[in-house]
């Protein structure tokens, strides 16, 4: 099982909580950019075009606990950026910890074996580790080559020291289906928790914006990638969302699933459109126009499926209804059931 | 709206960068600010007022008379909240950071040039201690 029963329980709580309290609209996992600065400049990164003095700018640890509080999300991603360029990041980690919140750390793992002694292992704590292929497709991704082999040396590290750590892998229209799964067996064989996946987004400000997937090609891509599963492999996400991938279940977006906050402060309406800021998580939620984001809502979101959006309809799907529960269940149990 | 181009960069990116917006009413300052809005570089709001600030423009809020924005001073650290009514013009005058580097042109290039970039660019980041 990729996801730890502790963690699969904090959530299931959460969400039946909210659901017994009526709540439609909640935050599953809080997406944390204490920074935009980052130490590579990938093709297909939309979030670190910024002028040098916005590069420079830091979320407090304090500001980074308030806002974890705020949203109230047993959930908390921090990407960026590259957080562990963030000299504060090992107390902010702290904080979150104390929080009992379960936290990715989302890093190209250039810093990490270096700084692997800041940060005690905990069951809170996941190295979320930045992975777009095997050595040749990463280098290539992230246009610096000798990264993987630096990301698969720190990998190793952390688990001998007893991290979690989990592999997140953005995928575009050029992957190679056999080279995917091949990029798995060599995660798996690393002995990482789980995988993470997801098709890339076509941020408007990316440098390369030719390869970015469209939603049939995105459905057909995925089959070819998952539909015959190996027994050892893992997946750290929804087996509901790699559904929804592979074009055998339908979702609409759920914007609010995965809020985002950075130093220009709650991000409307996800991730990855960027329509204005509020100054609190309340008036993101109260004031946003949900409804105009989506599945043939918006020309923006044509083309999404990313996991920051649908995979909050892949736990709902989950949690509220019968045929969600079961496959859920089934996939979890059996992931070669696919 | 009164939009001189300061330089001839614009036509090959379809960037802004370089312009220069003189609204001449509510609705040209709104769309001016729209831009800038979107726009990944420093700009230069001027105000009524004579004063002008060389920035980030980060958010908006468009709400008739309550209209306003917000910016971060390149030499602060503190935002400024600047009222739609107080601006008197905007000049893209930062370097737009969301260009010039395509993909297409980062694989044109030849592999020394690759590496040479490569290089460049880690050699920076070890200057700041972050590689």
């Amino acid at each position: 099982m990729a996801v730890p029963l502790s963690q699969m329980a904090t959530v299931s709580k959460y969400v039946l909580s909210q659901k017994l309290k009526g709540v439609k609209r909640y935050p599953l996992v809080l997406m944390l950019e204490p920074l935009f600065r980052c130490n590579l400049a990938c093709a297909g990164c939309g979030k670190i075009q910024y002028p040098d003095h916005v590069l420079d700018k830091r979320l407090t640890p304090e500001q980074c606990w308030a806002a974890a509080e705020e949203c109230g999300a047993p959930i908390v991603s921090i990407p960026g950026g590259e957080p562990m360029i963030h000299p504060e990041m090992p107390k902010i980690v702290r904080g979150l910890v104390e929080q009992e919140r379960y936290i990715y750390l989302c890093t190209n793992a250039i810093l990490m074996e270096r700084k692997l002694d800041e940060y005690q292992p905990s069951k809170f704590l996941t190295f979320s580790v930045h992975m777009d292929g095997l050595r040749d497709e990463h280098d290539l991704a992230v246009c610096r080559d000798g990264v993987y082999d630096v990301a698969v040396k720190a990998i190793k590290a952390a688990l001998k020291r007893g991290h979690r750590v989990t592999t997140n892998t953005t995928l575009f229209d050029d992957a190679n289906p056999e080279r995917v799964r091949k990029f798995f067996d060599a995660m798996m064989e690393l002995g990482v928790e789980g995988m993470m996946i997801s098709p890339g987004y076509s941020y408007q400000k990316a440098p390369d914006q030719q390869h970015f997937l469209k939603r049939e090609r995105t459905r057909e891509l995925f089959s070819r990638i998952l539909g015959n599963p190996k027994k050892g492999w893992r997946f750290n996400q929804s087996p509901l969302f790699l559904d929804f991938l592979m074009g055998r279940r339908e979702y609409q977006c759920t914007p609010w699933g995965n809020p985002t906050y950075n130093v220009f402060g709650w991000q409307k309406p996800c991730y990855l459109l960027q329509e204005g800021y509020a100054k609190t998580f309340r008036e993101l939620m109260d004031n946003t126009e949900w409804d105009r984001y989506g599945t043939g809502r918006n020309e923006k979101c044509a083309d999404c499926m990313v996991h920051c959006g649908y995979e909050p309809s892949a736990v709902e799907d989950t949690f509220g209804t019968v045929s969600g529960f079961g496959r859920t269940v089934k996939l979890t149990m059996l992931p070669t059931s696919r | 709206m009164t939009d001189t181009k300061n330089h001839s960069g614009e036509h090959a990116t379809g960037s802004p960068e370089g312009r220069f917006f003189q609204p001449a009413s509510l609705a040209e300052l709104a769309e001016a600010i729209e831009l800038a809005f979107d726009y990944r570089g420093d700009v230069t709001v001027s105000l009524k007022s004579g004063e002008s600030i060389f920035g980030y423009l980060f958010n908006r809020q468009v709400s008739g008379s309550d209209s306003y924005l917000e910016m971060f001073p390149s030499d602060s650290s503190e935002a400024r909240h600047i009222r739609y009514d107080q601006v008197a013009a905007i000049a893209f005058t930062g370097k737009d950071t969301a260009t010039g580097k395509s993909w297409e042109a980062w694989i044109a290039k030849k592999g020394p040039e690759r590496r040479a970039e490569v290089e460049r660019v880690a050699a920076e980041a070890k200057t700041r201690g972050i590689l």
